[in-house]
């Protein structure tokens, strides 16, 4: 009988556990500020890790050459990313070794959309370099402990997934402090500095940090006890020395979008959070936290459906539910030790709520019901004057959250929303787009800043004034409570008025 | 003597009348004819005919003349065109019906009942598919309700058919104030739809073995269809497959490839039994993300095609901008080309048929299919053990 040799989809060679000295791990997809402290916690863990560089514009060509044609763009950018790393370490030490000594984890299973097959891309890009005994692995977000993978050299266990988690939420609260503050700072170039010391404060708490234990004695320690809430504390202190100019009204614009392009800072998505800060924006970042937030409800959702026909599904929810509390309470402990700058996290009952009318909660892929949900929340809570919604181009699930915003707008016609469509290589278009929807939000925040003044009877120099008697409102981590208005400007002046006895 | 027990006396002597059963014959309910309605419609017949309705109306098949007349105006995004075009189908349920219909059904459709699953991870709808009703609708309540100016009562129940057992729950759910329902009459709706479905993939089945079996026994070639279930809508996949058969070369659809023991035995058994898959139904070998159940059943329909002698040539169809398909394009070319079966591809399918360039690859595909076939049959024949259940 004749014999013929069938296609089979890649398989990473083993990565075994003598090897984890010499392997580094590379990762990336995240903000450089998570990334860095990702990698404390990795080196904690006796890893050699590293972060790919930020994603460039040419990533999106090199990405484009080897994958099939029609990929949405953040797997182009990714992938590209990807594969010039390992060009220019070939390019350095030769191909064996690239193969030997590096290997390559991302996150995937997550289900229908094009983000759990992202994987495919890669490996169809490393078999056109020539490089399909490189390793690739895949860290499955739905499960905090999944073992040793192939070989050993990996193990993604308690304190590995812990570590990751709070190095996420560490990064989530710094890139708040970064986007409220930056706008307003007096001396330019203060903020970036700040930013770069804390990170490099946190890396090291991260890369010392102490193992308690193995299993759930470790995730115990993360969350009862002060190690990071006292980091953080001297995180705050830092900040502290930063002096703003809050008397500023710059509109607010809320990022939401897909996953990667809502994330990223660069060229992947026109670097459009600087550029909206340097058109005169203040920028709400959207928190990595928020998804991990979302998988919990999600997964409560899936239990609530087969709580009729699985007689441990209410348990089951209740324990999530559990988890869901716990997981809110940490970000709140570590956000009280900055002082409650950071935001908090929406309520995702209540994002589900406003989302119902237009959007089922359980449509699964990309943000799910968010988008809409979290649009809405923003404007009832007056927490943003715009919204810019960041989606690739071709975007399976968001695409159609985006339709069914239309019917958001036909209700609400005064939300501002700004869907861009990224591609990677349109920018003109993307920017000057969101520019039309800024010019409004632009217009809304001076007309509340005037109306502020107007109620309060306050002068920009009676605020100044009172400024200089009170040095602490100029400092970076005083805050400001919010009195109902999107703008900082409008709240603080409403602040000071407040306490000025004026109100 | 039997002494009735408490619970048969109840059974016998009920305390209140039967309710007299509900009259919804009067009911009329349009159904758009779009994405996962292609594969599951016998469900959606079996289920409400099962409810006593008499009158469902599907809309026709997709066309350019239908999204200009009843969907211009109504879209609110841009999107592939299988989801882009349910505007459409709106419309014409709405506006083009000699009798109005009562009730507009656009069930958001999560899982698929598919054969796979069980080998699989997961039989989930493409995103896009599954919340194309929360988009479409959305551009007929931009500007005020049409639905409800039209008298017309929209519904979109969120349903799991891949998993039976919540179906009945999310329908009830979704539909008893509107069909004014109860939980046992829906549960046994939901069995005569699932009854229904399986009967019209157990006879469609049945026909595609009674053509490999007649491609066996004149060895003669066959052509198999990779694409999505609505490329079967002559307006999405634009017929090509049609136009080929008339050169005398039997179609069969990956979705009702025959699935026998005997069949599956003699194609796959030597693999199940060396080890490298765990079924016939096992795509881990081929693709690892088997979440998707339409790309599941593309990447099954790739292995049977590259192992049975008598398909020699795969046409694969994919429309533009589809999202789900793109990860799979090199994969299944490389799975199928392995054994030297035929693959010709047709991607970026739109709203218009381009008819020219169309008509030049048929050339191509029969030209290729008429010269090269016999010498496939062979090769892949002598691949496979004796005797063939075909024969």
């Amino acid at each position: 009988m004749e014999t013929v040799t069938h296609y089979t989809a890649y398989r990473p060679r083993p990565f075994r556990r003598e090897e984890r000295e010499k392997v580094t791990i590379l990762f990336g997809g995240l903000t450089w500020k998570h990334e860095r402290l990702v990698q404390g916690a990795l080196h904690n863990l006796n890893y050699k890790a590293e972060p790919l560089p930020n994603v460039s514009r040419a990533d999106l060509d090199v990405g484009k050459e080897l994958i099939d044609v029609g990929a949405c763009c953040p797997t182009i950018f990714t992938t590209g990313n990807l594969i010039s790393f390992l060009k220019s370490k070939v390019q350095d030490h030769g191909r064996d070794y690239v193969v030997d000594r590096y290997a390559f984890l991302t996150a995937g299973a997550c289900g229908p959309c094009r983000f759990g097959q992202y994987h495919e891309s890669y490996t169809m890009a490393l078999d056109g370099l020539g490089l399909r005994d490189f390793r690739l692995f895949l860290l499955d977000q739905n499960q905090l402990d999944q073992g040793a993978a192939n070989g050993g050299g990996l193990e993604i266990n308690l304190p590995f997934t812990a570590g990751i988690i709070w190095a996420i939420l560490c990064g989530d609260l710094l890139t708040d402090l970064e986007y409220m503050t930056r706008p307003y700072e007096v001396h330019p170039g203060e903020t970036e500095r700040v930013l770069r010391d804390s990170v490099e404060y946190l890396y090291e708490v991260f890369r010392n940090r102490p193992i308690r234990g193995k299993k759930w004695r470790v995730l115990a320690w993360h969350l009862l006890s002060d190690y990071f809430t006292g980091a953080l504390r001297r995180v705050k202190k830092m900040w502290e020395t930063i002096e703003v100019d809050r008397l500023q009204p710059k509109p607010k614009v809320k990022i939401t979008g897909e996953f990667w392009l809502q994330t990223h800072e660069g060229d992947g998505n026109y670097n459009i959070k600087r550029w909206l800060e340097q058109e005169g924006a203040e920028i709400i970042p959207p928190p990595i936290a928020v998804w991990l937030d979302y998988l919990l409800r999600s997964n409560i959702q899936k239990l609530e459906d087969k709580r009729e026909v699985d007689k441990r599904a209410g348990r089951k929810v209740a324990l999530v539910r559990t988890l869901q509390r716990v997981y809110r309470g940490t970000y709140n402990r570590l956000r009280r030790a900055l002082g409650n700058l950071p935001y908090e996290l929406p309520n995702q009952d209540e994002l589900r709520r406003l989302a119902a009318p237009y959007f089922h909660n359980r449509l699964a892929g990309g943000e799910g019901d968010m988008l809409v949900g979290k649009a809405l929340y923003a404007y009832h809570h007056k927490k943003a004057h715009m919204i810019c919604e960041l989606s690739p181009y071709s975007c399976m699930p968001n695409t159609m959250s985006i339709g069914a915003m239309a019917n958001v707008l036909g209700q609400y016609p005064d939300l501002l929303y700004a869907p861009i469509e990224i591609k990677g290589d349109a920018e003109v278009h993307a920017l000057s787009r969101c520019q039309m929807i800024l010019t409004e939000a632009k217009k809304r925040v001076q007309q509340e800043f005037d109306e502020a003044l107007a109620k309060t009877g306050l002068t920009i120099e009676a605020i100044r004034r009172y400024e200089e008697r009170h040095p602490e409102l100029r400092r970076a981590t005083y805050r400001v409570p919010h009195r109902g208005y999107p703008g900082t400007a409008t709240n603080y002046v409403i602040h000071i008025a407040e306490r000025m006895g004026k109100m | 003597m039997p002494i009735p027990i408490l619970e048969r006396w109840f059974v016998r002597r009920p305390s209140v009348d039967r309710p007299p059963e509900k009259d919804r014959s009067h009911i009329r309910v349009g159904i758009p004819r779009v994405l996962n309605m292609w594969s599951t419609h016998q469900f959606w017949i079996g289920f409400l005919k099962a409810l006593g309705i008499q009158y469902i109306v599907f809309s026709s098949e997709t066309s350019e003349e239908q999204y200009r007349e009843f969907g211009k105006g109504r879209g609110t995004v841009d999107c592939c065109y299988p989801v882009k075009c349910m505007s459409g189908h709106y419309g014409e349920l709405i506006f083009g019906q000699k009798k109005k219909i009562d009730i507009l059904l656009s069930p958001m459709i999560y899982s698929l009942p598919s054969f796979l699953r069980g080998h699989v991870v997961d039989t989930v709808a493409c995103p896009r598919v599954m919340a194309a009703p929360e988009n479409i609708k959305s551009g007929f309540l931009k500007e005020g309700d049409v639905f409800a100016q039209q008298g017309i009562t929209y519904v979109s129940p969120f349903v799991s058919l891949g998993q039976p057992y919540l179906v009945p729950k999310q329908l009830y759910q979704s539909l008893k104030d509107v069909l004014d329902l109860d939980e046992e009459e829906t549960r046994e709706a939901v069995k005569a739809g699932y009854e229904a479905l399986e009967r019209f993939n157990r006879k469609m089945r049945a026909q595609s073995r009674q053509i490999l079996t007649w491609c066996a026994q004149e060895n003669r070639p066959c052509i198999m269809v990779l694409a999505r279930p609505y490329h079967m809508d002559s307006g999405i996949g634009h017929e090509i497959e049609v136009n080929v058969q008339t050169h005398g070369y039997p179609i069969l659809w990956v979705q009702y490839f025959p699935i026998d023991d005997d069949l599956m035995d003699w194609l796959f058994g030597q693999e199940i039994r060396a080890g490298r898959i765990r079924s016939a139904f096992d795509i881990s070998d081929v693709w690892t993300s088997s979440y998707s159940s339409n790309t599941n059943e593309i990447l099954w329909g790739a292995k049977v095609a590259a192992r049975c002698p008598w398909i020699t040539c795969v046409i694969r169809l994919s429309s533009y901008e589809c999202g789900m398909d793109q990860p799979t394009y090199t994969p299944t070319q490389k799975i199928v080309e392995a054994t030297g079966t035929l693959y010709f591809k047709f991607g970026d399918l739109d709203a218009t048929k381009p008819t020219g360039s169309i008509k030049i690859r048929e050339e191509t595909i029969v030209h290729y299919v008429e010269k090269y076939s016999h010498q496939i049959i062979r090769r892949k024949r002598a691949l496979l053990p004796e005797p063939c259940p075909l024969l």
